[in-house]
């Protein structure tokens, strides 16, 4: 028998690797297996109040850190009795747009794009794409300044906070802001453009199902329904009827299935919903770009989040204008009562994500996570086989297979310290 | 004396993640502006967040981000230890096990693992209940953050660099906050862990009106007996004081919490 394994796949947020085994020509298994320490953070949250729970459930993640508090706030509020102020929810925006910046921006120019220019890592690009990679640094960096301004930190800043935020920034840092996001927009345009030419191998695509959060009328990162690709929008109390989950022994994240078959969320399921909603540069990126391969292969994950990276950008200037509107800055609301269920879903830079809280005597009672990643796994797995199978035809040898299934799995995105936090096993 | 023992060459570095969410990784990977020079100063070994060219050889410096949280975990900062000079432990979670080495009772752990997974078995992993690493190897220096701040990083990695070990001053989150002229949120009657927690954040959440929650880890000598104290006389009972002691710094604070109310 043979074994192609990676281990520990890098240039992913997490501890994970993939192995394959096969007979013969035949595959016995492709696995994308979490190596990740078991945290058992839901259970952590049970007995601290709503503030605390905020604190804690952030930290399951570095990079989407801010999806995190942003859909635990809103679960909790929901479940609280708290409408937040129109300041307190622009600022939120601003916050959510900052991290989509950040994460894409890292992702696509520092994770994904070196394997697709034959490098170990952008460092080692530098050499060659110098402007490219101080320019993508300085968007990274700049995305970064949003969340420092709006969080308070850079990393797990406590901010914002259950009824609104404990500080709002000064105007001329707000100022700033909207005027970077207008110099970035020529480098994201040049960015989705540069990725929009790489070639990419088309002999694994299959079309599967997509998921993400219904905006509204327009494209956006949060919504209390969620849009499938078959049509159907379900709303998010309902989650646990498209995440149904299952427990695998090679992988401490659960992973979901929708009627019974794997699905996609993230920046390529967003972008491949609502895609004809996007307006100016990031809408003519879409018209020019955007074809059915989309439907069919991950890789264009990696093009999605390009496309979304101007898309921020250009929505920057709006809210920050929304929230200089408003002088005064609104107090902390307090809650309405002491016991109440909610669900929270936004779109974290890589999918849907669910926070569910019941809250009894002002003491979190129970918690339910399901993060983006777990809910990608069984397309990540069914993507790799695909990809396995059509080199093992073509005679691809270990080397080459190796570096293909890592590109696959990169363009998901994977967040593997998020995905070992899916609590309780669903035995539906 | 010193300048005998720096050698000429560059020194290998390799850095490392175990269980947590990357973030001290990560403020590295955010630090745009030194991340060039600092790919530059050392020869990076090893650095999986970052880069795909990585191998097992000697270090010099090992830093190390992330609880223990399965035997294999174990084994593997074992051999990272075997194999380079200094150990670095970078963040809460390799300091002090983090919020998932939150003191909840004993066979707790084994309750809330069935809880979240059932009976479920893992073929690739021994899970084991989180640890921080010094529980399993020597650490040289122990750089706290929840998550670490960049500039001390940088501090203390050139200061390895140099064969010569960082000097961080010993006050509390408490002393910058005061620095900010920020208005005392423990008077005001909130429970705020700033006279407990090691400086090094600038006193971020109470520059925001916001209580300190203590995710520096403990000041060395904190006066863990006057806090409790005050947060007593303030009506605070001794529920809510554990529940917060225990939040970000494992046994950190709940040791010498535990102390105290022994003595009482």
């Amino acid at each position: 028998m043979r074994e192609i394994v990676v281990e520990p796949l890098s240039r992913v947020e997490g501890e994970g690797g993939i192995t394959v085994q096969l007979d013969g020509k035949r595959i016995k298994d492709v696995r994308f297996d979490i190596l990740e320490g078991t945290r058992l953070i839901e259970t952590l949250v049970v007995g601290k109040t709503p503030q605390e729970d905020v604190s804690i459930a952030c930290r399951i993640c570095a990079i989407c850190t801010l999806s995190h508090r942003y859909a635990a706030l809103r679960g909790l509020e929901k479940a609280l009795g708290i409408e937040i102020p129109p300041k307190a929810h622009h600022m939120r925006s601003l916050m959510h747009l900052g991290e989509c910046l950040e994460s894409n921006s890292l992702h696509v120019f520092v994770l994904a794009l070196p394997d697709f220019l034959g490098y170990p890592s952008a460092i080692a690009m530098a050499e060659k794409y110098g402007n490219e990679v101080t320019q993508a640094l300085a968007l990274k960096k700049f995305a970064n300044h949003i969340m420092e301004v709006t969080s308070g930190r850079m990393i797990h800043g406590e901010n914002p906070t259950i009824g609104g935020f404990g500080r709002y920034p000064d105007r001329e840092v707000l100022l700033n802001i909207k005027k970077q996001a207008r110099d970035f927009l020529e480098f994201a345009v040049y960015g989705t453009n540069l990725v929009a030419g790489l070639d990419i191998p088309s002999f694994f695509e299959k079309e599967t199902v997509f998921m993400c959060c219904e905006p509204g009328n327009e494209f956006g990162l949060m919504g209390d329904s969620i849009r499938i690709s078959t049509g159907e929008v379900v709303d998010c109390n309902d989650y646990k009827k498209l995440t149904n989950e299952k427990f695998c022994p090679h992988s401490a994240a659960k992973h979901c299935l929708y009627k019974g078959k794997p699905f996609t969320v993230g920046a390529l399921a967003r972008v491949n919903n609502l895609g004809e909603r996007l307006k100016g540069q990031a809408g003519k990126l879409f018209k020019k770009h955007w074809n059915d391969r989309w439907l069919k292969n991950p890789i264009y994950n990696n093009h999605a989040q390009a496309v979304e990276i101007v898309w921020a950008l250009e929505q920057i200037p709006g809210v920050v204008d929304d929230i200089l509107k408003i002088k005064e800055d609104p107090a902390l609301v307090k809650p309405a009562r002491t016991e109440g269920e909610g669900v929270g879903a936004v779109e974290a830079p890589r999918g849907t994500l669910y926070h569910h809280y019941q809250i009894k005597d002002g003491l979190i009672a129970d918690a339910n996570f399901i993060i983006p990643t777990g809910q990608n796994l069984e397309d990540i797995e069914k993507y790799m086989r695909l990809a396995v199978q059509g080199m093992i035809d073509q005679g691809a040898d270990d080397d080459a297979i190796r570096l293909q299934l890592e590109i696959i799995c990169r363009a998901y995105d994977p967040c593997i310290s998020c995905s070992t936090h899916m609590v309780r096993i669903e035995r539906v | 004396m010193r300048s005998q023992l720096v050698s000429q060459e560059k020194k290998s570095v390799g850095l490392y993640g175990f269980t947590g969410c990357n973030g001290d990784q990560l403020v590295i990977i955010h630090s745009e502006d030194q991340l060039l020079p600092f790919f530059d100063s050392a020869n990076i070994k090893s650095f999986s967040l970052a880069k795909s060219d990585n191998d097992n050889s000697e270090l010099d410096l090992a830093f190390v981000e992330g609880s223990i949280s399965s035997q294999e975990q174990a084994e593997h900062v074992k051999a990272i230890r075997e194999r380079t000079r200094y150990l670095v432990a970078i963040g809460n979670c390799a300091c002090y096990g983090g919020i998932q080495a939150m003191e909840l009772g004993a066979k707790g752990w084994d309750q809330r693992f069935r809880k979240v997974y059932g009976d479920g078995f893992f073929i690739n992993r021994t899970p084991i209940e989180s640890k921080p690493i010094d529980v399993f190897v020597n650490v040289d220096f122990y750089l706290p953050g929840c998550p670490i701040d960049a500039r001390q990083f940088f501090y203390c990695f050139a200061h390895f660099l140099q064969d010569d070990e960082p000097v961080f001053p010993d006050y509390p989150v408490c002393a910058e906050c005061r620095w900010r002229e920020n208005d005392c949120l423990l008077l005001k009657g909130e429970l705020c862990l700033g006279p407990l927690t090691a400086a090094g954040c600038g006193a971020r959440c109470p520059s925001h009106n916001l209580t300190c929650l203590g995710c520096w880890g403990p000041m060395k000598e904190a006066n863990i007996g006057a806090e409790f104290n005050l947060l007593k006389e303030k009506d605070y009972s001794l529920e809510e004081i554990k529940r917060r002691f225990r939040m970000h710094t494992g046994s950190g604070m709940m040791k010498p919490l535990k102390k105290l109310l022994g003595a009482l």
